[in-house]
């Protein structure tokens, strides 16, 4: 009775995004509470829709409905579609989606409390973003689901420029926040090209975009695997573009020159998790090529491993969380990748081994999405922890920083309880996602080729790194010596910024016990002769307790983590510990190297701007200054100079004229050329 | 209401004889009313009838001739539609411009309808002479309506160029066609394609086949030929920009489809008059235009001359559908033409309104706009917005099509194309940089002047059409791409 609803979910964010640019104004706090509002009814109603699926008849099979959108007549016809996709998948995703951003709507309210009217703009804002990834998660078909995605695409340009009409500190930053919204949004768009291409050749080879029809065994079969193999490479290009995926993940830290709230809701819920759920919810089709999740896979380690490099040395605490969501996301991509080459393999193969092989695999999406939810409480948690802290003190730079610890009590304890869950410090969320996540990796290491054993040793140093970065980040702001920023903290942040904090804290310990209580069958995959199911499998329950805590490569990575505190804490709480003394002060070739990102924005910069820019530029002088070269100027002096006038013209047009007549000797020595290699003449 | 009833012989050419009637009538009219109104309204009136009495003939889907020259079916209604709205728009605004003339007033709507007329007479054409004359009829009337903005240099100068320009295309055209006429010893384009095939392929048929792509490569803007469309665009006045880069410019890939798309694939043996070989012919063009327009519209700081190569990129796009030659492609061809119609003139439109609220042509002038005219902003940018192709908006459902076209046929084989789909797809990514720049200037910059801005109000009617036009195209694209799907079939049959 209430899936028949789940329309409702993407649209009730929308109504709200209308209501508050018409009428938010005149309302108190700009419209927010209308945006609290809209999130929280998405968020009941998706609570219901998901407790009718998971409790209903027809689970495990999705629940598709859709409306007939538009027909392309001929001779299969071609019909789009328009409508929602329910199943364990869907379930989760807008689950958190919709509860993460009510609680980071309700701390916008103290967080955005003095920005006055502007307010008003990034309430809508916020409403259409959240409409833009609860409509990518329930679409029924990828022209839909597309849709969405370019709507999110877009809101993230305006969100992140946001602070670009008066940053508070100050023009440069304005212009930094700008220019980041346009990287943010071009970059993105590049992975865009790549997906829509993939797009296309899906639709070519299906007629079709719906899921049912795609995720069909027999459909799948009768399609040009090469194609399909084709697509599903240029698909995770989109995906590499929006979960900023080596190596096109140089948007996202410069994509904190937004509000914090943006930050935590872009990375925690929504835009950066786009990606990683398109590539489980077209699990079917990844599957269907090895080469393609071994290309997932190491795309996955090699991002995971590089984000936390850079992540070391990076004094901004902002940049810091950056570059560990991007870390994160390279764990997520890397599981679903290492799960999915297992299940390729298995696919190929006959009989019980194939199908252990197909069993062991789909531990990669559990670990995958398990680890999506886990990360967005606590990411979103850290964020908006640092966001208090940037709140009270005014900069974002830890080395003003400093001893806070004092002042603000509740965002150093709940921070440092975000700090461990992402460390993956024992019983804490992310420790038992990031366990399974390395624990897949190994598997697809051991049953399939060796590049996944170094993609675990990758990600097992990448857990080092962690546990050492995030402490260094929480030492720096809250112990130690007061900075110089510290003295001019305002204490505690009010309420409404501190009550979700509580609220994620808890979450950001706890939601790893939900794998207790089955959530692991919620999105498991199974692989039946006529049919890809997601969700119904079996829970494991106290069998993963078992499992993990017999495991002696678990306690390496415990061990690992509690290395990276130690030294965190020796070297920047206790000081007893030079950090001078391992990076030549600052002067090391690897430190540089870090600072500057690995060079990739200057590659970037050589690349997109000396290249893109300098051929416009080029093109542009050739067809302006060379053909048309007489003509600036001559706006003013022409008037009345006829002499002047037709000396220039007359010069002009024989320009024309002679590119006219070599276009068409071009034309026509291209016309005999191709006449000659097709044998046409 | 049945039409032929009315109109009888006459009904296949009866939405041109109104305007044939107003643009004889108009100059009379503001001679005896001195009044510049009174002659608008009066325009204004003759094309809203013409428009109804095309859309009655669409309703009913009418089929006929009229002199065995001029046939009248669902391509021909659709392309008539298409210049309808143009000009509908065109004449819409002219008055509240401040760039229009105040001396010829009714010389220039007798030059808006005598051109539209011309584009009318060249989409129900089956002959290349009767083409050709629309073509002229239509050129002609545009170098007097670029001219019209005088007392301004680059108008000046704009027009004389594209008097020299468009000689040396008619020129080349003529030539083109009488060498099909040596050899064929018919215009009839059904006619020229049934004696090629008997007579294969042959150097004379070559000849004439590069000298009209090239004749006709003028009037779409097609790279090399691309030169005069920048200049003539930002020295004409605004209304008459728009007139030409939505109108004139369709005229000319009208043309493409009717000669060529009949002599190569109507004609069944079209392997024995090189049709393979045409094809990646204007594949080569259709990728050339679209990467120049969109590569040289990134280094523009005048917001015409960026709309200007961003035009000539949009007819890039559309000549996959010479590539492709599917009737699917022309269907989605016909479509991006039908919904460029209002992002482009949208855009255009929302050029000319702040010329007359005294903001300038350049982008830098844009800055802070969203704060002095939100609506107008807001709508600006939904037009770039929908050039890019962003869902949900009109150009993303109609590159949808068009592009697709390219991948995969619909029996499911993938075609040939897909390079040329990956080159149009890229190039959608590159025009975005360049469109985004205005909208960052709209939205982020800030402005020297906070003042609102407040437009004519025809200028606000035309681009709220404009607006609706772009939003329900784009979530509910069947309306109008059943008829597309029927120009298509019928201009295959």
């Amino acid at each position: 009775m209430f899936i028949e609803y789940t329309w409702l979910v993407p649209l009730v964010p929308m109504i709200c995004f209308l209501l508050i640019g018409l009428i938010g104004r005149k309302t108190p706090e700009k419209g927010g509470y209308f945006a609290i509002a809209g999130a929280l009814i998405s968020f009941v109603i998706a609570a219901l829709i998901s407790y009718e699926y998971l409790t209903g008849d027809t689970y495990p099979n999705p629940v598709v409905e859709s409306i007939q959108w538009f027909v392309i007549p001929g001779s299969t016809d071609f019909v789009i579609n328009l409508g929602y996709y329910v199943d364990g998948l869907t379930c989760l995703m807008m689950l958190f989606a919709s509860f993460i951003s009510t609680l980071i709507f309700i701390y916008s309210i103290g967080y955005m409390g003095d920005q006055g009217e502007r307010k008003n703009r990034y309430y809508a804002e916020v409403s259409l973003f959240l409409t833009g990834m609860l409509g990518l998660v329930v679409s029924s078909n990828f022209l839909e689901m597309f849709i969405f995605w370019e709507v999110m695409g877009l809101c993230s340009y305006l969100l992140i420029g946001f602070w670009s009409f008066r940053h508070p500190e100050g023009d440069a930053a304005s212009a930094n926040a700008a220019s980041a919204a346009k990287k943010a949004f071009l970059v993105t768009r590049l992975g865009d090209v790549c997906l829509m291409a993939g797009l296309f050749i899906l639709l070519g080879e299906f007629h079709s975009l719906d899921y049912s029809t795609l995720f069909d065994p027999a459909n799948i079969a009768a399609v040009d695997s090469d194609m399909l193999t084709l697509a599903m490479f240029l698909i995770f290009g989109g995906v590499i573009g929006k979960s900023a995926q080596f190596p096109l993940h140089d948007w996202l830290p410069d994509a904190m020159a937004g509000p914090t709230t943006v930050s935590s809701l872009i990375h925690a819920a929504t835009m950066v998790k786009a990606g990683v759920y398109l590539v489980a919810r077209g699990y079917p089709l990844f599957i269907q090529n090895a080469e393609v999740m071994l290309f997932v896979g190491v795309i996955g380690g090699v991002t995971a491993f590089i984000a936390a490099t850079m992540a070391l040395n990076n004094m901004n605490i902002k940049k810091v969380l950056a570059y560990s969501t991007i870390s994160q996301l390279g764990y997520m991509i890397l599981a679903l990748g290492a799960g999915g080459y297992l299940v390729a393999l298995g696919m190929g193969m006959e009989g019980a081994e194939g199908a252990a092989l197909i069993t062991a695999g789909s531990a990669g999406m559990v670990a995958g999405c398990f680890h999506m939810m886990n990360h967005a409480f606590f990411k979103a948690l850290l964020f908006m922890c640092s966001g208090s802290v940037i709140h009270a003190v005014g900069t974002e730079d830890m080395r003003e920083m400093g001893g806070l610890g004092k002042h603000m009590k509740i965002t150093s304890l709940t921070m440092l309880i975000g700090s461990l869950s992402i460390a993956g410090f024992p019983f804490f969320s992310g420790f038992w996602s990031k366990d399974l996540v390395l624990e897949i990796a190994m598997e697809a290491g051991h049953d399939g080729t060796v590049w996944f054993t170094v993609m675990w040793i990758l990600a097992i140093i990448t857990a080092f790194m962690t546990a050492f970065y995030m402490f260094r980040m929480w030492f720096m702001t809250f112990m130690g010596e007061e900075g110089h920023a510290t003295q001019h903290c305002h204490g505690e942040s009010p309420k409404t910024m501190t009550f979700p904090l509580i609220v994620l804290a808890v979450l950001a310990f706890g939601s790893g016990f939900l794998i207790l209580f089955g959530l692991d069958a919620m999105v498991s995959f199974t692989v039946t002769p006529d049919a890809f199911i997601v969700g119904g499998g079996e829970a494991g329950g106290f069998h993963h307790f078992e499992h993990i805590f017999t495991s002696p490569y678990t306690y390496l990575t415990i061990v690992l983590a509690l290395v990276g505190i130690g030294i965190a804490y020796l070297m920047y709480a206790k000081k007893t510990m030079n950090p001078g003394a391992f990076n030549k002060d600052g002067e090391s070739w690897l430190y540089k190297a870090l600072t500057k990102r690995w060079w990739f924005p200057d590659l970037y910069n050589q690349i997109s701007w000396k290249l893109g820019y300098g051929v416009a530029r080029g093109v542009n002088f050739i067809d302006r200054q060379i053909v048309d070269g007489t003509v600036n100027g001559l706006s003013g002096a022409v008037v009345g100079g006829g002499d002047a006038l037709s000396k220039v013209q007359s010069g002009h047009v024989q320009d024309y004229s002679s590119i006219v007549l070599l276009g068409i000797s071009v034309i026509s020595v291209l016309f005999i050329v191709i006449a000659k290699v097709m044998g046409g003449i | 209401m049945d039409m032929t009833a009315i109109f009888g012989d006459y009904t296949a050419i009866a939405p041109m004889l109104i305007l044939i009637v107003g643009a004889l009538i108009l100059p009379g009219i503001q001679l005896l009313s001195k009044n510049r109104t009174a002659t608008w309204a009066v325009a204004l009136v003759l094309v809203i009838a013409s428009i109804a009495v095309n859309a009655m003939l669409i309703a009913e889907e009418f089929t006929g001739k009229a002199f065995d020259l001029y046939t009248y079916d669902a391509y021909t209604g659709l392309m008539v539609l298409i210049f309808q709205v143009v000009l509908f728009l065109g004449v819409l605004v002219s008055n509240a411009s401040i760039e229009t003339t105040r001396l010829h007033v009714g010389a220039y709507y007798a030059l808006l309808l005598g051109a539209t007329t011309g584009m009318m007479f060249v989409a129900g054409s089956m002959d290349l002479v009767s083409i050709f004359i629309g073509v002229e009829l239509t050129s002609i009337s545009s170098y007097a309506l670029v001219s019209l903005k005088r007392k301004d240099s680059r108008a000046a100068e704009a027009a004389v160029k594209y008097v020299i320009i468009g000689g040396m295309s008619t020129a080349l055209t003529i030539y083109g066609i009488s060498m099909l006429y040596g050899l064929t010893g018919t215009t009839v384009i059904n006619d020229i394609a049934a004696q090629t095939q008997l007579t294969g392929m042959n150097w004379m048929f070559a000849i004439a086949l590069v000298s009209m792509i090239a004749g006709y490569g003028f009037k779409i803007a097609a790279v090399p030929f691309h030169m005069w469309a920048p200049d003539v665009y930002e020295g004409a006045s605004t209304p008459v920009s728009m007139f030409l880069a939505t109108g004139s410019k369709k005229m000319g890939l009208g043309v493409f489809f009717q000669i060529f798309l009949i002599m190569f694939v109507s004609g069944t043996a079209c392997s024995a008059i090189a049709g393979p070989e045409v094809q990646y012919l204007f594949a080569i063009i259709a990728a050339f235009t679209m990467t120049v327009g969109n590569v040289v519209a990134i280094a523009q700081n005048n917001i015409k001359r960026m709309l200007a190569y961003s035009s000539i990129a949009q007819a890039g796009y559309i000549l996959i559908v010479m590539a492709v030659m599917s009737e699917y492609a022309l269907a989605g061809g016909l479509f991006h033409m039908f919904t460029h119609v209002f992002m482009k003139g949208g855009a255009f439109l929302i050029v000319g309104a702040l010329i007359c609220a005294g903001i300038g042509e350049k982008i830098s002038d844009y800055r802070g706009l969203a704060k002095r005219a939100p609506f107008l902003a807001f709508a600006m940018m939904l037009f770039l917005f929908s050039l890019a192709g962003i869902p949900p908006l009109a150009g993303f459902t109609s590159k949808f099509f068009l592009f697709s076209s390219a991948i995969g046929s619909l029996d499911g084989v993938t075609s040939q194309w897909v390079w040329l789909a990956f080159i149009a797809i890229l190039n959608s990514a590159i025009s975005l940089y360049y469109y985004a720049r205005v909208v960052k200037a709209m939205y982020v910059e800030k402005g020297t002047s906070t003042e609102k801005v407040s437009i004519p109000a025809p200028f606000m009617v035309a681009i709220v059409i404009c607006v609706v036009a772009v939003i329900v195209l784009g979530v509910y694209p069947q309306i109008v791409f059943d008829l597309c799907e029927a120009a298509a079939a019928a201009m295959f049959a």
